[in-house]
């Protein structure tokens, strides 16, 4: 039976402009730092799981919420709502006491799916705060080796996969989370996010690799990996309260559930093809994104005619994601003077929030809630999957 | 095919929010009855013909009520007699999205649709809305299948007919919406309001802030609030939440842990005896002015917190719990 250990634990976050953030986070040792998000779970569907939270901070009660699971258990019973000696309702589940109190879950997943993971307690301050990660629930039958039994919501529901990667969108507010850390008043009401993070993190950090040793506290990345064709199973997940519309440059993607529920009915498939597609706040959307190319066959490897190398805009920030060719696999010349950071003549296209101010570091141009899609000629199996535990 | 008729008397009223009061605009059924927030549920059946009868003797603007969703709506008035419901304008620009009545004067205007199709619809003023509909002036239409009350009809308790998936056993409409409540002081004494400083400090289901949300129907404390929006429930039995967002922002409807089956958006049901589209979700978000039907069958029992996904909205004054937030209380 998996058994998830968490730690509520408070640190300090890094932003690419070189601001140190205090939050709180779930951490999976008790020596190890927190984190945001917390650690992925990722669990069978059938089989029951137990999460024990120890609540490490000194303020105030932790929950965990595991909305679309039933039946979750605390400390063998089922999970309550908690109140206050006044009657006041204090956390939508059965909390952790502050300086070391603990509780422990358990539920047994009955659908596969991707899910939040939550606190039930002062969510207007701890979910914002940091204290929220995935769960992820693999179907009963899922089978690693076997491509039809590696899907996300089980064999014949044409959710195969050939990578996969969570995307978790928040928002930060320095000024609560500073608010917070100096044991001020907490007004929510002036909620003014000037972060906006994708697993964590802002834009460029967000294409760095998972526990890069620079940040601690934000281990997993947010790039995208995949070659020509792949099935790239893409789970997003709102953490924050606000909406995000998620786009990736140059391809649709296939909806195929949302917050855990496969979207068929019996026979009738009603997963449906977005090119944005809005991350609600508490929601998730599970969806299949194909690159094919514009245009491109191994026939026609060039679609389109490229300018003068002159007359591209790559030597203006001394930097390029180009490779100096138009054909998928192959370097060419770049201009004197400009890096090129194209590893292995990759294509690269953004997924980014169109709402474009979060797409800044508070304010600034480029950052935020943007990460690169890389469409590579070969790719390891390893890169975009994700350990059970 | 029966006669509805509705009258809506525009008033001045007061709001008992926690911690204050909050006068606002809102849509009296009588003469002698306080205004409510939301208004006047109207309900009808298919084929009936709704006739709403406005009267404002309170403020010194003009109003109207506009009906999305409906189609077809006539006025009927001096001195023009009957005509379809259109803009007005004067000195060519918009003045109201649709026919008006003066302000301070004894007399009354009418509109009249047929209820073509079932459904949940707000109603809403339709002139300076982005005043009068903060203020309060706004309600729900709910349009029924022919047969809904009698027992042997395949359309018995059902939202949108047979063959639409939306047989419920209890039914509980929620119209959630913000407020501004210095807006509301400024409006409520004749002050101007630029609504570019629209800063809402009240999230509400019904009229109502978390705690007073669970407060019964008619709690005599909230004579402009009457209806409460907690549900007691048995596991195994279909409760239809009709949500409708009749605020400015959009907001999150978390289901509390519980998972619902979204069956109806803005009116429409998401199957037909021929194709079943409906989805679950165990949070949806509604824009402004949108609604959904849904249908949430417990499994087990507790107590779910229903509320605003969007958590900066679940506080009165900063504090949580408050705000837009209710409980359904489900029993074995």
């Amino acid at each position: 039976m998996p058994t998830v250990n968490l730690w509520a634990k408070d640190g300090y976050l890094s932003t690419p402009d070189g601001n140190s953030i205090y939050f709180w986070g779930f951490a999976p040792r008790p020596d190890g730092p927190a984190q945001i998000p917390g650690p992925h779970i990722v669990v069978r569907q059938g089989e029951p799981v137990t999460v024990n939270l120890v609540n490490t901070l000194a303020s105030e009660p932790v929950s965990i919420l595991f909305t679309g699971q039933s039946n979750v258990m605390a400390g063998g019973s089922p999970a309550r709502p908690q109140y206050g000696p006044g009657g006041e309702l204090v956390s939508f589940t059965n909390h952790a006491e502050p300086n070391g109190g603990m509780v422990s879950y358990s539920f047994t997943p009955t659908h596969p799916g991707t899910f939040l993971y939550e606190s039930g307690t002062s969510p207007h301050k701890q979910a914002l705060m940091g204290l929220h990660g995935a769960l992820i629930v693999r179907p009963s039958d899922y089978d690693l080796a076997a491509p039809a039994y590696k899907t996300a919501y089980g064999f014949g529901t044409d959710t195969e996969f050939d990578r996969e990667y969570v995307l978790i969108t928040c928002e930060i507010d320095p000024d609560l989370h500073r608010a917070v850390e100096r044991g001020e008043p907490y007004r929510i009401s002036r909620f003014k996010p000037r972060y906006w993070t994708l697993n964590g993190r802002c834009a460029p950090d967000t294409m760095f690799p998972d526990n890069a040793p620079y940040l601690p506290c934000q281990p997993y990345g947010a790039m995208i990996m995949a070659r020509p064709g792949e099935k790239v199973l893409l789970r997003y997940i709102g953490a924050g309260v606000e909406n995000h519309p998620l786009h990736p440059h140059g391809q649709h993607t296939r909806v195929v559930a949302q917050d855990g529920r496969l979207l068929r009915n019996g026979p009738v498939d009603c997963s449906y093809k977005r090119f944005t597609v809005l991350v609600g706040a508490g929601q998730t959307y599970d969806q299949i994104y194909q690159w094919f190319g514009l245009g491109y066959t191994p026939e026609n490897r060039i679609p389109t005619v490229l300018p003068n190398i002159r007359n591209l805009g790559v030597g203006e920030a001394g930097w390029t994601m180009w490779s100096g060719s138009p054909y998928l696999g192959l370097k060419g010349d770049i201009p004197v003077g400009v890096t090129s950071f194209n590893e292995a003549g990759e294509y690269y296209f953004m997924l980014h929030s169109h709402e474009e101010p979060q797409i800044t570091n508070w304010g600034e141009f480029p950052g935020g809630m943007m990460t690169m899609i890389g469409i590579y000629p070969s790719l390891s199996p390893d890169v975009g999957t994700l350990a059970m535990g | 095919m029966a006669l509805v008729v509705k009258n809506l008397w525009v008033k001045q009223g007061t709001l008992n929010l926690p911690g204050r009061t909050v006068p606002f605009w809102g849509f009296a059924s009588s003469q002698g009855a306080p205004p409510t927030l939301p208004g006047p549920t109207i309900e009808a059946v298919t084929g009936d013909a709704v006739y709403v009868v406005l009267r404002n003797n309170a403020i010194p603007q003009r109003v109207s009520v506009m009906f999305p969703g409906q189609r077809n709506v006539w006025v009927m008035g001096r001195p023009w007699g009957a005509k379809k419901a259109s803009p007005r304008y004067e000195g060519g620009r918009m003045i109201s999205l649709t026919d008006y009545l003066e302000p301070g004067r004894a007399t009354s205007i009418t509109y009249t649709f047929e209820a073509t199709r079932p459904g949940v619809f707000l109603y809403e003023s339709g002139t300076n809305p982005e005043n009068q509909v903060q203020m309060g002036l706004y309600g729900v239409i709910i349009v029924r299948p022919p047969g809904y009350n009698v027992p042997s009809d395949p359309n018995y308790k059902t939202a949108y007919g047979a063959g639409t998936g939306t047989r419920f056993d209890i039914e509980k409409t929620m119209v959630i919406g913000e407020l501004d409540s210095l807006m509301h002081e400024a409006l409520a004494q004749g002050a101007g309001y630029n609504i570019l400083d629209y800063s809402p400090d009240y999230w509400v289901i019904n009229g109502r802030s978390y705690p007073d949300t669970l407060r019964s129907n008619y709690d005599p404390q909230m004579p402009s609030q009457p209806l409460g929006s907690s549900v007691a429930v048995r596991t195994g039995r279909r409760l239809l939440l009709r949500v409708v967002n009749a605020g400015f922002q959009n907001h999150t409807f978390h289901l509390g842990g519980l998972v619902g089956r979204v069956v109806a958006g803005d009116g429409y049901p998401f199957t037909s005896p021929a194709r079943d589209t409906s989805y679950r979700k165990t949070v949806t978000t509604l824009g402004s002015g949108q609604s959904f039907d849904i249908i949430v069958t417990p499994e087990y029992p507790g107590g779910f917190y229903l509320r605003d996904r969007d958590y900066n909205h679940v506080v009165n004054g900063d504090v949580f719990p408050g705000g837009m937030m209710t409980r359904v209380d489900v029993t074995s």
